[in-house]
Formats: C-alpha cells, sequence, structure tokens
C-alpha cells in the first residue's frame, strides 16, 4: 500500500492510494467521511435573542460553525464517556457570543464573534476538572477567524437595540451523529478513469469520446490499448482521493487520523475473531457488531494493542511531497 | 471552476439565443434595495399592475378617471326620491351627498397623536379596516327645499391601498415603515383581522346582443320557443339590467326583464310603440330594411304587428298608460304620478337601461328584432355564452357600490314606511312638514350600511333584494391567504365563471376555448370540482376600469367622416349594410365594404392614438357570413372588459386586444408565424398568455401539459416566504421556509416579479437513480446530512386568540367585564411556575399540549382558571399581543398568541419539483451510504426513473441540467418557456455548458456505491433541481387510535382525526376480506376492535332485550325461576306468571283467594320459563336496534344452537 499526495493544501488533499484493493480504499473514504471526531457547537443555551431570527435557526447556524479540533481524537473525550457531571474541558469548549448593536448601522454577526470561555467544571468526586495538556490555544474556535481575508461565517445581523446573548457547548462528535461533525466536506473517489474494468458502461448519443471528458486522473495511467482484454481477474488497485475539508482539522492529521481509525476498527474484528468462541458466542458477536458501529469503535484501548497483530504498519507506505 | 471557457461565452451571445439572457442572481442590488427601499414608488411596481382591477374599480368609486364624479355618486343620483302624502302635504326625500372617509380611530379616543388607522393596526388587532360613512338626506315638502340632514351610516370597509386608505400612494419606504411589504399591493379588505377580497366573476358582456338557443325558453310560457336574444344593459353607475327578447312561435315576440327578482314579459311592440309612437309601418320598415324579398322576415314581422292588435293599443300615450296602470303596484311610484309618468318609468329603469333616448332604444329594439328572426330562421347562428368573447369581469369596486346603492335605497325606503305607518297609525307627533319628526325617523331608522358590507365581505353572501342581476347570492368573497407568495398572487387574480355553473351537469362551460387565448391562463386552473371554472387571468391581461365616455362620444362624428349612415336614416337595404355599434347603441350604419375600411382605420387611429381614439376600445367587425355571428361593427369603449397588449403589425405599435375582437384578429405568437396579409397582430412575447403563477415553471414548454397544471396547483401548496413582514402578521396559519433559496434555474419573469423577495424552496442535487428502493412509487430519498443542514426546514405559525368577552362566565350584558387576566390567589402552584405574574405565558417559552398560556380570575366565583395551548406538537410562544378595544378605553380582553411551531422534514413529509413531480420523503439516508460522483458530491435527493417514462416531464430533465451547469459556472439560468426551438436545443447549449466545466454533456456522471466503492453498472444524471417543501405534512394528517372515544349511542370509535377517532372500515373494505376468506380478521375489525360487548339473551324466546334481576329482598321474586346469578327474562317469567294464575285461577281460586301466600306450582320450580338466559358476544349497536325495533313494536329474537 501506498500514498502519494499530490497536492496538500490548507483545506484540500489530493492523492492516489497505490496498491490497496476496493474495499479497503472505500472503507477509508467512509472513515474519512463519517468516523473523525472534530468538535461542534453542541448545545446552544440562549440568554437573550432580540434578533430577527428565530432561536432554532440561531442554533442551528451555530451547530453548523467548523471549530478547530486539532488532536481532538487523542485529547478531547466523548462527552457521554466523560467523568464529569455535565460537561467539562477534557470534553467539551464552551463559547460565548454577546454582542449588542448599539449603533444604527446594522452589525453582522459572525464565527469570529464567538469567544472562548474557560470553564470550571467537578467531577463526580468534586475534584475540579483541568483542561487536557496539550491542547493548542486556539481549540475550539471557528475556523479561520485569525484570517482577514477569509470572509467568516455569518450568524445574523442585529440592528440597533437587538441583542445576543449566547452560551455555547461544543463537543465532540462524529459525522455519523450530525452532519455539523466531521472533517470533510466532500471527499473525490475515482478509479479506473480509462473504464478498463467494465465497471460501467457510458451511455452516448454519438459519440462516447466526444461526450466523455476524460478525468484529469487518467494522466496517471495508461490507456487502454485497442482489443486488449484485461485479465479475468483484474482488479483495481490505484485510487484516486481528492478531499475537500471544511478546516477543522489539517488535511494531513485527517488522513492520519482516518488510517488510525481504519486499523482500530480493523483491530475491533481481529480481535474479536481471534478469541476463542468461549463463554457465550452469540453474546460476542453483537458485541463486536455493535463495536464496530460504535462511535469509538469500544476498541480504544485494546485496539492499539492489536496493531502488531495485524501487521499493517501504516507509516511505510506515507510519501509526504 | 467558475471560470466559463470562452466557448460558452460565445454561445451567450449568439444570435440563436438573443431572447436568451444571462442573468445574475442580483444579490448585492436584492439586498441593497431590501435595506433602501425605493423612497419614491415601488420596488417592483408591475406587482401593482396584478391587483389594479381591484384597486382601480374601488377607485372609480370615488372619482372617476376622466375626473368626473365617481360611481358612487351616480348611483345616488339614479336613486329615486321617495315621496310620502298625505292630506294635505308632500314629503320628498331624496338623497344629496355621500361621504366616505379615510380610517381613523374613534372621536372618543383622546391619546392618539396621528389619528389615521393604517392596515397593519387593522390586522394586528384582529378589526377592519374601515372608515366612516355618510349621506346628506334633502328634504323637500311641497316641492320646496326644507332642509337637509346628514345621517351616520356606520363604518364601511375600505380596500387596502385604495384612496380611501391611508397607504395609497405611499412609496416602498414609507409601506415599510407602516409595517407594510415593500410591495404591498392592496387590492383586499381586512375584516376581523383576516384578509378577504372579492373574486373577479365573469358576467356577459354588457351592450352586446347575444342569440341564444335555450331549450327552457320554450318552457316559459304557452307559444314560446327556445330562441331568444339577450343583452347586459349596465348604468353609468354599473348597476345592471337584463332584457330577454324571447321568439314565439306565432311569429311574435316579447320583451322580458326582471324586477325586484320577478319576471315580467311585454309584448315587444307595446315597448316600441310607447317609446315612438312609431306607426305600424314605421316599425315594418325598421325592421325590414328593404329586405322584402326574405318572406320569412315579413311574414313575422307581420305576424308580429298583427298580434298586438288585440291591445288595440295605437299612440305612445296610450302604451304607456297601459304600462303604467300594470306596474304602478309594482314599482312603487309616487302616489300622485300618472300612469303615463310611471309608465315613462318604467322604460327608463328596466328597459335597455343603457340608453337614455327613446331613439336609442327604439332603434336597438329593432336591431334584437332582426338578429332575432335571423337567429330564428338561420342566417346567423347563436352565440356560445360560455365562450370569453362575450365575457366581462365583474369587478370587486363596482360590485360594492351596487350593494351600497341598493342598500341606500332600502334604508330610503324604510324611512318613508316608517313615516307611512306613523301616518296610518295618527301618531301626534307624525307631520311631515316637520323636519324634526321627519329627522327624528331617519335617525331612528337603521341606516348601518357599514355592518351589512362587513357581513357581506366576511361571508361573501349578497342580502339584495334585486339580486343585482347576479346569477349567485353567495360565495363573492375569499379569503387572501398567505400561504405562500404565489397563492397570494393568484387570489388577485383569479376569475370565477360563477357559482351556478359549478353544480352544471354538463362540462361544456368548462371547456377551454381558443377564445380565452391570451386572457385566461390555459394551463392554470385547479384540476378537480372548480376545474375550468376557476381560471386566472394571463399575466399580461388588463380589465379596463377606466371611463371612455368622452372619447366615444367623439366616435360617431369620426365615423361619419368615414361614410357612415346616420341611425335614423330609414332608406338603409339591410342586405348590403350592416349595423354600427357603440357600447349597445346602433349609431349607424355603413356598407358593408366600407365598414372594414372603418375598422381598419380606426384601429389605425387607436394605436398611434390619433383623433382621440382611446386605446382600450375594442373594434369588433363581425363580417358577413352564412350562419356565422351576426355581423356588424360593434365597438366598446365600456369598462370591465378584458383587454391584453399585442402589437399591431399594420404599424408595428401596441395594440390593446379585447376578448370580442381578437375572435376576428389574426395573432401570431412569435414572429416567425407572421403569415403576410393575414396576420394582424403578434404576441410580444409567448409567455404572455400564462398567468403569473404558470410562468414560473421553468421551461414549461417541455412538459407534458396537465404536469404544468400541477405544478400551478403545487406553487400555491409550498411551504414558502409568505411575507416579509411576518413580524406584523396573525394569520390563523402560516407557513414559512427557513432556509428558502433563489431558484439557479428560474424564468426570467421571476426577476421581473420580485420573486426573490418570496423564496419557495432550495436548490437541490438530484440523481435520478433506482437506490435502495426506498425511492419507489414517487417517493424520495433524502441525503441524512442534507436534512441536517437544514434541507426543507420549515416552521408553521398559528394564532390562538383567548377572548374573554367569549369566555363563559363573562358577563355579555355588563359594560363593564367580569372576567379579568391575572393569577389569583388560588393559582395552582404549576400554573404560577408556568406563567408571569400577569397571568400570561412569557414570550419565547416551549409549550406542549394543555400547558397553561394565561390566566383569568373570574369576580362572579373568584376563582382563577387557565387557557391552555391547544395544540399536540411542542410549540414556542413566538408573540403575544394585548388587544384593547377600537376606543382604547376598556380592560384588556382579548389577547393573541402567535405560536411557532418548527417543523424539520420527517419521514412521511411531501416534497416537489417544479414540473408537478410530488412526492413523499420515504428515508433519510445516511451519507456514507450514498452513492457519490467522482468528485465526491453526493445527492440530496434521490428519485426513481419511473417517475419520468410516463409523465415526460422533459422539463425537469432540462432544469437539472441546467441547473448543474448554471452552479458550476456561478450563472443565474434562464428558464423561460419557448425560448429554445428544434434546431436550438437546451440539450445542446447546456450541454456545451457542462463539457466546458469538464462533465459529461448530457449531464450523467458515473457513480459510485457509497455502500462498496464500486462504480455503478449505469451511469447516473445527476443534476440541480429546485425542490419545494409541500404543506401537506404527516404531522397534520397522521391518524392512529387503539384505544379511544367511543359513540355513545352505539359505542363503536368515533370519527374524526381531531377527535381521536379511528378509520372507518367501510363496506368496500369489509367486501375485500369477505373476498379473501379473512372471516377471523373480519371479526376483528368489525366486532372486537369495534363494538364488542356481551349481552344475556334468553333461550327460550330468542330476546336481548329482557334481561332482569331478580331482587334479593323479594322473597317472593327468588323462588321464581332464574339463572345462576338471579338473571331472568322479564318477558318469559311475565308469561309465565300470566300462564300460572290463569291455571290457578282455573283450578284452585279460592284457595290461593283466601291465603296470602302465594305458594309456587310444584312443575315450575327450576323448570319453568325465564331462568334460561345465556351470554352471547353481540355488537353493540345491535343490541341498540332490538331496542328500536321493540319501540316500533317488532320484536327481535335470536336462536342460539
Amino acid at each position: 500500500m501506498r500514498v502519494r499526495v499530490r497536492n496538500l493544501e490548507a483545506e484540500r488533499i489530493n492523492f492516489v492510494l497505490e496498491n490497496v484493493d476496493l474495499p479497503l480504499a472505500n472503507a477509508l473514504r467512509r472513515i474519512l467521511i463519517a468516523d473523525l471526531p472534530t468538535m461542534a457547537i453542541d448545545i446552544v443555551n440562549i440568554q437573550e435573542n432580540s434578533s430577527v431570527l428565530v432561536d432554532e435557526f440561531i442554533a442551528h447556524r451555530l451547530g453548523m460553525v467548523p471549530l478547530i479540533s486539532t488532536a481532538c481524537d487523542r485529547l478531547i473525550n466523548y462527552n457521554r464517556d466523560c467523568v464529569c457531571l455535565d460537561h467539562c474541558p477534557k470534553c467539551s469548549v464552551e463559547l460565548d457570543l454577546n454582542i449588542k448593536c448599539t449603533t444604527n448601522e446594522t452589525i453582522l454577526v459572525t464565527s469570529n464573534h464567538l469567544q472562548l470561555r474557560s470553564q470550571e467544571a467537578q467531577d463526580t468526586s468534586g475534584n475540579f476538572i483541568d483542561p487536557p495538556i496539550g491542547l493548542s490555544d486556539d481549540f475550539g474556535l471557528p475556523i479561520n477567524y485569525h484570517l482577514q481575508d477569509v470572509h467568516p461565517i455569518t450568524i445574523c445581523k442585529l440592528r440597533q437595540g437587538q441583542e445576543l446573548r449566547i452560551n455555547c457547548v461544543a463537543k465532540k462528535g462524529i459525522n455519523k451523529e450530525h452532519a455539523k461533525w466531521g472533517p470533510t466536506s466532500a471527499v473525490g473517489f475515482e478509479y479506473d478513469p480509462y473504464n478498463k474494468f467494465k465497471h460501467t458502461s457510458y451511455w452516448y448519443e454519438q459519440d462516447e469520446k466526444a461526450e466523455w471528458p476524460l478525468s484529469a486522473n487518467a494522466t496517471e495511467e495508461t490507456p487502454p490499448d485497442e482489443g486488449g482484454n484485461l485479465p479475468l481477474d483484474a482488479e483495481p488497485r490505484n485510487f484516486y482521493f481528492d478531499v475537500e475539508a471544511t478546516g477543522a482539522l489539517e488535511p494531513k492529521d485527517m488522513l492520519l487520523m482516518a488510517f488510525a481509525e481504519l486499523q482500530n476498527k480493523l483491530a475491533g474484528i481481529v480481535l474479536a475473531l481471534d478469541q476463542p468462541a468461549q463463554q457465550d458466542g452469540d453474546m460476542n458477536n453483537a458485541n463486536l457488531v455493535e463495536g464496530m458501529d460504535n462511535v469509538d469503535g469500544g476498541a480504544g484501548a485494546s485496539g492499539a494493542q492489536a496493531v502488531d497483530d495485524w501487521g499493517v504498519s501504516t507509516s511505510q507506505g506515507f510519501d509526504w511531497q | 471552476m467558475s471560470t466559463v471557457c470562452p466557448r460558452v461565452c460565445r454561445r451567450f451571445f449568439s444570435p440563436f439565443s438573443c431572447t436568451r439572457t444571462t442573468m445574475s442572481f442580483n444579490t448585492v442590488q436584492r439586498e441593497k434595495t431590501f435595506v433602501n427601499p425605493s423612497q419614491k414608488g415601488n420596488n417592483y411596481p408591475i406587482l401593482q399592475e396584478l391587483v389594479k382591477p381591484h384597486v382601480d374599480s374601488f377607485n372609480m368609486l370615488f372619482k372617476d378617471s376622466n375626473g368626473g364624479e365617481g360611481l358612487l355618486d351616480k348611483a345616488l343620483r339614479d336613486i329615486p326620491s321617495r315621496v310620502i302624502i298625505d292630506d294635505k302635504q308632500r314629503l320628498e326625500l331624496t338623497y344629496k351627498q355621500l361621504n366616505i372617509a379615510k380610517p381613523m380611530v374613534l372621536d372618543k379616543d383622546k391619546n392618539s397623536i396621528d389619528r389615521r388607522i393604517f392596515p397593519f393596526e387593522a390586522r394586528e388587532r384582529l378589526s377592519t379596516y374601515k372608515s366612516r360613512m355618510s349621506v346628506k338626506i334633502q328634504v323637500k315638502v311641497n316641492g320646496e327645499i326644507e332642509s337637509e340632514f346628514i345621517r351616520e351610516c356606520g363604518s364601511v370597509p375600505v380596500m387596502v391601498r385604495s384612496e380611501r386608505c391611508n397607504l395609497q400612494k405611499m412609496s416602498s419606504a414609507e409601506l415599510v415603515a407602516k409595517h407594510e411589504e415593500s410591495d404591498e399591493m392592496g387590492g383586499y379588505f381586512i375584516i376581523n383581522g383576516n384578509e378577504k377580497l372579492m373574486r373577479l366573476l365573469v358576467v356577459p358582456r354588457r351592450h352586446y346582443v347575444t342569440s341564444i338557443i335555450r331549450p327552457s325558453f320554450a318552457n316559459r310560457g304557452p307559444t314560446y320557443t327556445e330562441f331568444g336574444v339577450q343583452i347586459r344593459c349596465v348604468r353609468p353607475d354599473q348597476t345592471s339590467t337584463t332584457n330577454t327578447m324571447h321568439y314565439l312561435s306565432n311569429g311574435g315576440a316579447t320583451l322580458r326583464f326582471a324586477w325586484r327578482k320577478n319576471e315580467y314579459m311585454i309584448p315587444v311592440i307595446m315597448v316600441l310603440k310607447a317609446l315612438s309612437s312609431a306607426s305600424d309601418r314605421d316599425i315594418f320598415e325598421g325592421i325590414i330594411q328593404k329586405d322584402y324579398d326574405n318572406t320569412f322576415l315579413t311574414d313575422r314581422v307581420e305576424l308580429l304587428l298583427r298580434g298586438f292588435k288585440p291591445f288595440k293599443l295605437y299612440t305612445k300615450e296610450q302604451c304607456l298608460f297601459y304600462l303604467g296602470s300594470k306596474f304602478r303596484v309594482v314599482l312603487g311610484c309616487p302616489e300622485d304620478w300618472s300612469d303615463i309618468q310611471v309608465g315613462q318609468h318604467l322604460i327608463e329603469r328596466c328597459i335597455l337601461v343603457h340608453l337614455q333616448s327613446p331613439e336609442d332604444k327604439y332603434r336597438m329594439l329593432l336591431f334584437m328584432l332582426q338578429k332575432l328572426y335571423s337567429l330564428v330562421s338561420g342566417e346567423s347562428c347563436a352565440d356560445n355564452p360560455d365562450s370569453p368573447q362575450l365575457h366581462e369581469v365583474l369587478m370587486p369596486g363596482f360590485l360594492y357600490g351596487q350593494i351600497i346603492k341598493e342598500k341606500l335605497d332600502e334604508c330610503l325606503i324604510a324611512a318613508s314606511a316608517q313615516i307611512r305607518q306613523d301616518l296610518r297609525r295618527q301618531i301626534s307627533s307624525a307631520n311631515i312638514g316637520d323636519d324634526k319628526y321627519v329627522n327624528k325617523v331617519i335617525q331612528r331608522t337603521n341606516f348601518d350600511i357599514g355592518q351589512k358590507l362587513n357581513y357581506f365581505l366576511a361571508t361573501g353572501n349578497l342580502v339584495s333584494p334585486s339580486g343585482l342581476d347576479l346569477q349567485q347570492a353567495t360565495g363573492f368573497t375569499i379569503m387572501a391567504e398567505k400561504l405562500n407568495f404565489y397563492r397570494y398572487l393568484s387570489h388577485f387574480r383569479c376569475i370565477h365563471r360563477g357559482a351556478f355553473f359549478a353544480e352544471l351537469k354538463t362540462t361544456a362551460v368548462r371547456k377551454l376555448l381558443p377564445e380565452a387565448w391570451g386572457f385566461l391562463c390555459p394551463v392554470h386552473t385547479p384540476d378537480g370540482a372548480p376545474c375550468g371554472l376557476l381560471n386566472h387571468l394571463s399575466r399580461s391581461c388588463k380589465v379596463t376600469t377606466e371611463n371612455l365616455e368622452d372619447s366615444a362620444s367623439k366616435l360617431p362624428a369620426l365615423l361619419s367622416g368615414l361614410g357612415m349612415i346616420q341611425p335614423f336614416i330609414n332608406t338603409v337595404d339591410r342586405r348590403t349594410h350592416v349595423a354600427i355599434h357603440l357600447d349597445g347603441r346602433v349609431i349607424g350604419w355603413a356598407n358593408t365594404s366600407d365598414v372594414k375600411y372603418m375598422a381598419e382605420a380606426l384601429r389605425i387611429w387607436k394605436t398611434e392614438g390619433l383623433h382621440g381614439v382611446p386605446l382600450n376600445m375594442e373594434i369588433g367587425l363581425v363580417p358577413s357570413s352564412k350562419g356565422g355571428q351576426y355581423p356588424g361593427l360593434y365597438l366598446f369603449t365600456s369598462r370591465a372588459r378584458m383587454m391584453r397588449p399585442v402589437k399591431y403589425l399594420a404599424n408595428g405599435k401596441l395594440d390593446h386586444l379585447g376578448s370580442f375582437e381578437q375572435v376576428y384578429m389574426d395573432v401570431a405568437c412569435v414572429p416567425k408565424e407572421i403569415e403576410k396579409g393575414i396576420s394582424t397582430h403578434v404576441e410580444y412575447t409567448p409567455t404572455n398568455v400564462l398567468s403569473v403563477v404558470a410562468n414560473m415553471t421553468p421551461f414549461s414548454d417541455f412538459n407534458q401539459s396537465p404536469r404544468n397544471m400541477y405544478q400551478c396547483q403545487m406553487a400555491k401548496q409550498t411551504m414558502g416566504t409568505p411575507s416579509t413582514a411576518i413580524m406584523r402578521r396573525t394569520d390563523n396559519k402560516l407557513y414559512r421556509i427557513q432556509n428558502g433559496q433563489t431558484p439557479i434555474v428560474r424564468p426570467n419573469l421571476h426577476n421581473t416579479y420580485g420573486m426573490d423577495n418570496f423564496p419557495q424552496g432550495a436548490n437541490a442535487i438530484v440523481a435520478v437513480l433506482s437506490y435502495t428502493g426506498y425511492d419507489m412509487e414517487d417517493a424520495m430519498i433524502i441525503n441524512k446530512s442534507a436534512h441536517e443542514r437544514g434541507f426543507g426546514y420549515g416552521t408553521v405559525y398559528k394564532s390562538q386568540i383567548v377572548d374573554l368577552r367569549e369566555m363563559r362566565g363573562a358577563n355579555k350584558s355588563r359594560s363593564t367585564p367580569s372576567l379579568h387576566f391575572g393569577l389569583g390567589v388560588d393559582a395552582k402552584r404549576e400554573w404560577r411556575e408556568a406563567l408571569d405574574e400577569d397571568g400570561i405565558v412569557p414570550c419565547g417559552v416551549k409549550v406542549t399540549s394543555g400547558d397553561p398560556i394565561c390566566a383569568y380570575i373570574d369576580e362572579t366565583t373568584g376563582r382563577t382558571m387557565v387557557e391552555k395551548y391547544k395544540g399536540d406538537e411542542e410549540a414556542y410562544i413566538d408573540e403575544i399581543r394585548l388587544l384593547g378595544s377600537d376606543g382604547g378605553d376598556t380592560e384588556l380582553q382579548k389577547i393573541h398568541f402567535k405560536i411557532r411551531i418548527p417543523r424539520s422534514p420527517v419521514v412521511g413529509d411531501k416534497f416537489s419539483s417544479r414540473h408537478g413531480q410530488k412526492g413523499v420523503m420515504s428515508q433519510r439516508w445516511k451519507k456514507i451510504d450514498l452513492p457519490f460522483s467522482e468528485s465526491g458530491l453526493q445527492p440530496d435527493v434521490i428519485i426513481n426513473p419511473h417517475a419520468f417514462p410516463s409523465r415526460m416531464t422533459i422539463g425537469m430533465f432540462v432544469e437539472s441540467i441546467a441547473g448543474k451547469a448554471g452552479a458550476l459556472h456561478g450563472l443565474a439560468q434562464d428558464g423561460t418557456p419557448f425560448n429554445f426551438n428544434e434546431n436550438d436545443t437546451p440539450v445542446e447549449y447546456f450541454g456545451e455548458q457542462l463539457k466546458a466545466a469538464g462533465y459529461n454533456y448530457h449531464g450523467n456522471e458515473p457513480m459510485y456505491s457509497g455502500v462498496t466503492g464500486e462504480e455503478f453498472p449505469a451511469d447516473i444524471y445527476l443534476g440541480c433541481v429546485y425542490y419545494q417543501r409541500l404543506r401537506h405534512m404527516v404531522n397534520d394528517k397522521y391518524q392512529v387510535r387503539t384505544l379511544g372515544p367511543v359513540d355513545q349511542l352505539t359505542r363503536q370509535p368515533i370519527k374524526g382525526r381531531k377527535r381521536h377517532g379511528g378509520i372507518r372500515l367501510g363496506e368496500m373494505e369489509r367486501d375485500a376480506l369477505i373476498a379473501h376468506g379473512t372471516s377471523f380478521l373480519l371479526q376483528d375489525r368489525l366486532m372486537n376492535c369495534s363494538d364488542y360487548s356481551t349481552a344475556w339473551v334468553c333461550r327460550d324466546c330468542g330476546s336481548l332485550i329482557s334481561l332482569g334481576y331478580t331482587d334479593e329482598r323479594d322473597p317472593k321474586a327468588s323462588q321464581l325461576p332464574q339463572g345462576p346469578t338471579g338473571e331472568y327474562c322479564r318477558v318469559c317469567r311475565q308469561a309465565q306468571l300470566e300462564q300460572d294464575n290463569g291455571e290457578l285461577d282455573g283450578e284452585a281460586t279460592q284457595v290461593q283467594r283466601r291465603s296470602d301466600i302465594i305458594l309456587p306450582l310444584s312443575k315450575d320450580l327450576n323448570m319453568g320459563k325465564g331462568g334460561n338466559m345465556d351470554v352471547v358476544a353481540v355488537p353493540y349497536v345491535l343490541r341498540y336496534l332490538a331496542s328500536e325495533l321493540a319501540c316500533m313494536g317488532i320484536r327481535m329474537s335470536v336462536e342460539l344452537s
């Protein structure tokens, strides 16, 4: 397996996944879409909303703002797994949106008005919970908050006398749960640009070549020779990914996290399969299935151990350009 | 990606696409106008055009278009004076002046600075937008003006944005300041907070003699035939009467008119003679007009004249006298009028009322006779009364004026009747010479016309003694629902054929006739019951309201210059000459060849504005033909006609075509269709013939036509943006979409009408494929992530009004209220928690079913009571309005709660594209499992390809690729219909754009299965389609029940979703279950789950209703036969006892008589009848049936086996 990155931008990564088979490539695609945790506003406490937009409208818009979530997979707990009573720095970020329009100029309330707020939370035994070590200072802030030339995300507008006083709690989650979580906005995925395997048949009116422009990825492959047949057992081995990120995670991190997540998931399966059918076999299988779908795979710690057993080392294949 | 390749650019400006424009979304421009609405006029003046028929017709009531007196003043002059005569004096009451003010606050209000009332206030306060009306009544005694009184007539509802509305002539900016839409169009009334409008109605064209063959005419009496001619005559004040001339089988003719809903027939000759004292010869010559060879005609006219001989009336005076003597009582004329005067009055009021001079009436009647005889002889054909050619519009304002006129007349009659009654009763103060007394009577009479108009607008019911020459008495008004902007708009453009035709069995009236072309939209009519009866005006159709009398008066002179023969010339030959009519008046005659030239000349003058010929005049030249429409040159300058702009080819100028003249014109749809020498006109654009809503369907020319009809319906049911001033609205129900978008593909008119202010849906990525089966049968799959991002998210606003005056415990007789808002000391704790101290729920809180929303204290009992939230769903209190009284001087008694119900789409909600393709959302599919394209694009919506072959909505395919190309290049695509043709196809046009963006020419894309990652064997049609969310939502519809309320009488589940009832398993369903042999299921449905009950039945007599229980305290009774729990059959026991007694009487009477102890007979012990009961399971209704039958004396018995 080889990953060849063709293009890396701040919010985009284009790479070729080489020498793997289709299910694995698709698994990676699915993980990139749905299984990478990010932070997003989940609870919105509205103290004052005299804007023209209704509460749930604003709450929805706030939820859709991508927040910087670097390393949230390692450092932040899922709220439901956390030891705290409600939410704490280990599982959440609190943001404030306090703004009032006092002049007769309309204020455009944007994601940049969201302010981080330090939170004090106690665990079940009454101890104060410190934020996890290693988090960046801007963790939980809206993306691109520091960039001048990027327009922030509009939340609403306020005219004179209108006010918003909102306290938000951002939590960690994955896209399976809600579309607001997840680091990718679209994952381009292609194999076989020449349709050599005849997985599909192009419909055309007069001329297939004229009506179907070749994809850019065609340059990576050799055109099929006329009348040349492929071996019967030929399968696609190269996959062209074009991942568009929301900005919540660095594209590079995202990819690494995706591979780690893939390993975790596979490890979960291996672990479950390795265990002899002791105790209650059915129960075990049920757990396995649940573990697959579960958010952290039920394989957090045990999965890490299982990496060696699986025998695939991801690091060797990386080829950062 | 957004770079447009030069090839595409070139195509945009290619000669092919000259009508096609690249549009911008104009987002910035729109925001600018939204923030800074126009200070001078309206942002979109064209919207005002759409309601013009309503507003202008209302304005005409007060001031005519030529600056003359308004229709109300004209009406006032036409109301006859009422005369009361006693021994010495003659009192005459006449209306002199009518005033309707602008809406103002009541005089007793002392706090207002601005005393004007604006519509938003009426809307928010749930009151009526009305203003005061008063009339001046002149009192004449013995012909001398004694005095003049002003009488208040209550407050009449005022049309918004009309002459009498405080919003009139306001600019967009000012309107916004008054909390209206920036483009508030008005045209409606506000009645109790509801916006009501008077629907346009089709009525027969005025001043045109229509030939009719109607079998029912023959039933009017002996010798009556099915032939007749009819003319609807309209007075200057727009009130009308219809005159019908019947052909009798004896060759004669009678004239029919209606007076106070009663119909009267007069021999035509009598009217003719009463009008002109013409001799028989004059009449003969006038009708025959030198056509002596026409024996059919000469014979009939002879018979006609002969038929009148028996009356022995020869002169004008004799005829008038005769008429007057017959109609004196009916007409209610002053007693001191002579019969001749009454006869004259009759002719003035009832016969050809649009003509003043008797000569004109005489000539018109002769013309009618000519037309009648030509119809009978087959020389000309009957006119089609369903054709828009012979239609005009009943205008809201005009009808309003007619009602006012009639009510005023009634009031005056009532006042004079009161005076007469007083005189008859010889009440001492009754002295008609005393203006104090007269004034007192007038002040005492009910003059509240405002209240009557209020009733009319609120209910749509017309209470009228004359019927106003209309065929219906109900259904004149409709509610202007602001469900979305399209629906709102189409209310003002809809035109109804009349309630009478809705009941008609025949479908002929519903037919779409070619005569309707350009006036009524061929697409925009509902399917179902009102199909074809409820039409919509095309977007370019105008209805004339202005007064063209001044310019019309010059026409006879103009025409004389062109060779018209004067009407009074009696040497005209009807074989070579045709009549020239101007608004139902014969103004002359002309040679058939001259008349053609006249029509052409007039049209040139009219289009070029020469000689004062008005553009809105209709020049209907009906050419001579064998058996066609009766020939003539018919000129119309009257009001209420449908006109539309087209280009006159002769000089390339704008011409307004009316529905009468259009039949004889040749209008080309597009310049290409113009045929030299044949075409007279050409459409400015083919989309002019469609209604506004039908115009909003992109590429509708590619769709099968019924689909466009469905779209017109669905556009009006879409959850959209109803208003930009939702905060100021109090509608009962309002739907609103949260994330509305402007469509990428839109017709040009979308911008013209400013539809971007009222978005109706969202651009969705739509894949046409069959995936997982959840898109079968018009279901659609939605991307779960799209849903979570807000696709189709909507809100429903509802109103709940708490009016303490209407509550139980309110004392209506007292002036001070007995119920007061607030929390008493006895209020429950949970009420205190839910409500504020003032007893009203705080704004913004969430409420669930049954939560208190306000509390009030009953003064009489001292108890606190609460009003609860009535809905079933969780909702938020959006706004609360405390509504005071009109004068602002009474205690708060009324609160309006605006309740907001968030409605995110759920499985079962209905969506549709703009091509009549509706579907139900069946599944929210996970993003990772959805198919995706190579670029990672995933569809928001998946629909099944089977939705297309039978429906042929190619427009949707075109929209899909156009939308896709538009999204890729950042263009707003023009979807105006009729812009493409066979040689210049949209596929080519948009295909090039797609290709330029690196996509497949035809809009297909290879897609991959989201589950396996494998490429689909077929490529998928993937594009961008604008999707609407319809208001039909499962949350309003679902009906489930396991247990629930039952009917008292039958104990069967009740019906009705609202009452938590069940769904009926009817006879046909029952039949199906029987046919399937599923008897167990049948029993379960009809019995166990319905009115299962157990009943005691007597095994002996089979009665279900004779159960009795033994009274255990009665020792005698316990001896009698009975079941184990003491049950017995009352019938059998009675019979047994009687039998026993009989036996005893016979056997041992004496023994028994002496003893008080009744010894049971040994054979009866446990053996006798009465105790043999059994329990059976029966439907409860069966027991009810048994008892009902018993009441009728019928015994029902059950046999047990």
